[in-house]
């Protein structure tokens, strides 16, 4: 049983990222603990990326997706060899989520898409009559897209009870912070005024994370169901937290040495440790 | 056609339980047998176009076969980006449906005008493509649409040119249906409204051979090139810019396998200009009969004599 254990899991997309010499290191990072209780506790795979009556775990911020590629190979799903070549010629593993890649819901990276097909793939499970349930990722930056309300609209109309969006809060986007860019409010007021059942949660405590998600599906609203997930992008490396640098940033040999130090068990690192 | 398309929409939602039509906010009083009927089947999406096509590629994955009903100038233009990468990329069967094609919606303006889509649309991986003429070609082409394992998108005109096909046909993917036999020099070939205005206006070249071509992409270029083989000049109408529509398909193919004259007759690179019905429009655009034949004629004015004075033109010429 894979134990998504949350360094490991920042250490693979750092091996990743590394071999790829990639991007978005941070973008993956605000989102570790969100994919981990989501794979550890919350969704019924039953059986496999393609079991028909499996629960959707939609990544609409695609530029996570190294988070969700490390979760797949904890369930022995993407093997070492593709994460070490990753990027490589030939190779299928992409920068963005894409639906090719068996365990990926839907090809995101352009952004407030993966989560209209989201709510179709909740009314396609609630009109075929199965329990299937969606999660839904949703970058805060993300939520700047018009699409987005869209589709809380049309899932709160249709009451779609099996829908849980989850919003990674972590405070930036491409280019700066969310109140600078474009600003977003109270996030979880929006949603709740828009009528979904709304949860706010550190989105790196894991046991809230697990007690607020498994709460609000049991919840017996007939809608559906919201966690702002207050998140840290870079979350996990010191010199990454909040640095909004490591959207963009390449490791160098160093810098992912350092970064690899700093996930080692019983490392001095300077915020935890605090 | 309006009636032969709604009772196709019912026949579809009868016969499958995972037919289920969206729309966004339009067809007032187009689905009302449709709601009357096949209630739990209709789904109005509200105005929001964008989320609207990504719930129909979350049905889709979901094993429903979701309808998208939306006006030309709306779907697909407007939804391009989830058209390609939420149904196209995983080539998901969500049949799209533009209605108002063209310039049918004359007194409404640019906003509700489309001349296009199929330029839009025509460089999509894994999307087929159909323009119904008439009644008969829209329950043809809706057959076709609703068979069919991967995405398609079908352009509706909203009016009624006339019948161009008596009696119900058969259609394939990629079939031209031969609307009038003829030997002589010219091949017309059009799609949608301008098929009955390519007959009429087909009349004034005698011997004239006219094609419907409903389905747009894939079109089986072996026909269209054996046209360009048996004629002097293929002469190619569409409701529908110059750029990148039926007319530039049908250049390429001609260019690639078999080169010959061909005059593209449609939507020149410009808006609408002014207000009134749609036969205004049509004259506005000089796409109306008259205009039609002028723009023919000048074209072949233009073609060296060889062409035009190829009196015994023969079908056979480059087979020779």
């Amino acid at each position: 049983m894979p134990s998504f254990e949350t360094r490991e899991l920042r250490k693979t997309v750092l091996r990743m990222a590394h071999a790829g010499s990639t991007v978005h290191i941070a973008c993956a990072f605000s989102l570790i603990e969100i994919m981990a209780v989501l794979y550890r506790s919350q969704l019924r795979l039953r059986g496999g990326p393609r079991a028909a009556d499996r629960d959707y775990l939609v990544l609409s911020k695609g530029h996570g997706v190294m988070a969700q590629y490390a979760c797949l190979h904890e369930l022995g799903w993407l093997g070492d060899d593709e994460l070490a070549r990753y990027f490589g010629d030939g190779t299928r593993l992409k920068g963005l989520s894409d639906a090719h890649v068996p365990g990926l819901e839907v090809s995101s990276g352009s952004l407030g898409h993966g989560l209209s097909v989201g709510v179709g793939l909740a009314l396609a499970a609630q009109r075929n009559g199965t329990d299937q349930r969606v999660f839904a990722i949703v970058g805060d930056g993300e939520i700047n897209e018009g699409s987005i309300w869209e589709a809380l609209l049309f899932a709160v109309h249709f009451q779609l009870s099996n829908l849980v969006l989850i919003v990674d809060e972590n405070g930036f986007q491409a280019m700066g912070s969310t109140k600078e860019v474009l600003d977003l409010g109270d996030l979880a007021a929006k949603l709740t005024a828009f009528g979904l059942e709304t949860r706010e949660v550190d989105g790196h405590d894991e046991s809230a994370l697990d007690r607020t998600l498994g709460a609000l599906v049991r919840h017996p609203c007939a809608g559906p169901r919201a966690v702002v997930a207050h998140t840290i992008k870079g979350k996990g490396v010191s010199f990454m937290e909040s640095d909004n640098r490591w959207h963009y940033t390449r490791l160098t040999a160093e810098t992912y040495a350092a970064a690899m130090a700093e996930l080692e068990p019983g490392s001095s690192r300077g915020k935890e440790a605090a | 056609m309006r009636n032969a398309f709604s009772q196709a929409l019912v026949d579809a939602a009868r016969s499958d339980s995972r037919v289920v039509l969206l729309t966004g906010d339009h067809g007032y009083a187009l689905f009302d047998d449709f709601r009357r009927i096949c209630p739990g089947q209709y789904l109005n999406a509200g105005v929001a176009e964008q989320n609207m096509v990504g719930v129909a590629a979350g049905l889709a994955k979901g094993g429903l076969r979701p309808i998208v009903y939306g006006l030309s100038a709306f779907v697909p233009v407007r939804v391009l980006e989830q058209i390609k990468l939420d149904i196209c990329y995983e080539q998901l069967p969500v049949v799209l449906i533009g209605d108002g094609a063209g310039v049918v919606y004359s007194s409404l303006g640019t906003s509700h005008q489309s001349t296009e889509d199929i330029a839009a649309l025509r460089a999509l991986p894994h999307l087929s493509l159909l323009s119904p003429a008439d009644a008969q070609e829209t329950t043809a082409c809706m057959k076709l649409a609703l068979d069919c394992a991967g995405p398609v998108y079908l352009r509706m005109g909203k009016s009624d040119l006339g019948v161009v096909h008596e009696r119900p046909l058969a259609l394939g993917w990629g079939d031209l249906p031969c609307v009038r036999a003829g030997a002589g020099p010219l091949a017309w070939i059009a799609t949608g409204s301008m098929v009955k205005t390519a007959l009429t206006a087909a009349q004034r070249w005698p011997e004239s051979e006219v094609f419907s071509a409903p389905c747009l992409k894939p079109l089986d270029e072996s026909a269209v090139g054996a046209i360009c083989q048996r004629h002097e000049a293929v002469i190619v109408l569409e409701e529908h810019s110059v750029y990148g529509g039926l007319g530039s398909a049908v250049a390429e193919i001609s260019a690639a396998s078999c080169p010959t004259w061909v005059c593209r007759v449609g939507i020149q690179d410009r808006f609408s200009q002014f207000c009134g019905s749609y036969q205004y429009l049509l004259q506005e655009h000089r796409l109306n009969v008259d205009a039609v034949a002028e723009q023919v004629a000048a074209f072949m004015a233009r073609l060296p004599d060889a062409v035009n004075v190829s009196k015994s033109h023969s079908p056979s010429r480059r087979a020779a």
